[in-house]
């Protein structure tokens, strides 16, 4: 039942996706990829910021819930992962120091998210 | 000519092999250039039963002078501190370890399970495990914290998963020949001519682990192994890039995080679920930091150097 759910969000998700640009996001090029995510935002997208997944167990529950998703179920990658478009914390946190971040692709290199990101975006999968 | 002896225990032959592949000198040029008389050995000895026991009475009685004792594997006490799980010649092997250790003049312990318990002393040690010196950072070990060989020094310890052959047999030449007086041992017993500098050490990663390039995934060949795969490097003590493995690789070289084999804690975490080939961190931010390395300063060069980390950095510069 819940996977049959899943389809169909994925489904409807990929049509909103290329009605709206022409493209799915496994298509879509860089540039694109974050508009689409910019846009989601700007749509009022509320993502799970919380709870810091503080040790490798949880942070690997993260990962396990994230690894099967396809590059089309972009939302679902940017809730779960607690997606920002801001620093976080009061250490202001961000992609441009995280390990997964490579700064001149502006590429989160994390193979379970594998999305473009801007240097001062946040997620709850940071680490340094 | 030196005598030498060596004995396997807790022990699942790897140190053997190791040796056995050794090239720099090989275990045929201890033999035939080094003079090293080898008495009995698991593997190249040929006497069996009674005739090996007779060589280890022999050597304890000091009929046979025992110039070297080497051991390989813990040292076992289960069941109940008797040692009855591991017997050989007709008695606990730790019985054999004991005398033949007071008989020696120099004693070596080869591999992590002799040197400070390796895998066989993880929790819950159903063997009651040791090293011969050590358990794990704990001195005391088999022997005892104020063992001393007949030579004056403690046990020698050269430790790794396995230990690199050239490291074993370049000790035992340095022993046979009479330049034992050159070994400089650290806390732990090891020598340091070896085992000073860091895994990280000659590193093909490093430019990666100075700018902060991760590698994220096996397979990948750019980016450093030690900050998320768990690699060890940084903080472990072995010359396993300056001194390569089959005189050409090493694992982090070939994509393998290090594991830390020659620290005496070693298997880190007792191979807990979710902690090998995982860095572990605490809030996002690495529990073992590089040796000598603080939090905050850390997280300063962490800043600094992705800031400043050229376009190659993210690159597999390594395809033509």
């Amino acid at each position: 039942m819940r996977e049959q759910m899943d389809a169909v969000a994925t489904a409807r998700d990929t049509k909103y996706f290329t009605e709206r640009y022409g493209l799915s996001p496994a298509d879509a090029d860089h540039d694109l990829l974050l508009r689409m995510i910019e846009d989601m935002f700007f749509d009022g997208l509320v993502t799970e910021v919380e709870p810091f997944p503080e040790t490798d167990r949880e942070f690997g529950k993260l990962l396990d819930i994230l690894r099967p998703l396809s590059a089309d179920e972009l939302r679902q990658k940017l809730v779960i992962s607690g997606w920002l478009l801001e620093p976080y914390g009061p250490d202001r946190m961000r992609c441009q120091e995280c390990m997964y971040y490579l700064v001149h692709r502006r590429w989160c290199d994390l193979p379970e998210l594998n999305l473009p990101a801007k240097p001062d975006w946040w997620c709850r999968l940071w680490r340094i | 000519m030196a005598n030498l002896l060596w004995l396997q225990g807790g022990a699942c032959s790897g140190n053997t092999m190791s040796f056995l592949n050794a090239e720099e000198p090989s275990a045929c040029d201890l033999v035939t250039d080094f003079g090293i008389n080898i008495l009995w050995q698991p593997s190249l000895g040929l006497e069996l039963g009674e005739n090996v026991k007779t060589i280890l009475k022999k050597c304890i009685s000091g009929e046979i002078k025992l110039d070297i004792f080497v051991f390989e594997g813990s040292v076992v006490n289960a069941p109940n501190g008797t040692g009855e799980w591991n017997r050989f010649c007709g008695r606990p092997m730790k019985e054999w370890v004991k005398e033949l250790s007071e008989a020696a003049d120099f004693v070596v312990a080869i591999g992590d399970c002799a040197t400070y318990g390796g895998i066989p002393a993880m929790a819950p040690n159903p063997t009651e495990s040791v090293g011969l010196q050590f358990l794990k950072r704990a001195k005391g070990g088999s022997l005892g914290t104020n063992f001393k060989a007949k030579s004056g020094l403690p046990v020698i310890n050269i430790p790794g998963c396995p230990a690199h052959p050239d490291w074993v047999t370049q000790i035992l030449v340095a022993v046979a020949t009479g330049r034992a007086g050159d070994l400089t041992l650290d806390e732990f017993h090891r020598p340091k001519t070896f085992f000073s500098s860091f895994t990280q050490t000659g590193c093909t990663r490093n430019m990666h682990f100075a700018y902060k390039v991760s590698t994220t995934a096996f397979g990948q060949r750019k980016g450093c192994l030690f900050y998320d795969l768990g690699c060890r490097g940084p903080m472990t003590h072995s010359p396993c890039n300056r001194i390569l493995w089959n005189r050409h690789s090493s694992k982090t070289r070939a994509g393998m995080p290090c594991l830390g084999c020659t620290e005496p804690e070693f298997p880190f975490f007792d191979l807990n679920p979710g902690t090998v080939f995982k860095t572990q961190t605490m809030m996002g931010v690495p529990k073992d930091m590089p040796t000598g390395v603080d939090k905050v300063g850390y997280i300063k060069l962490t800043a600094a150097a992705k800031g400043m980390a050229p376009k190659w950095a993210e690159e597999d510069i390594f395809v033509v």
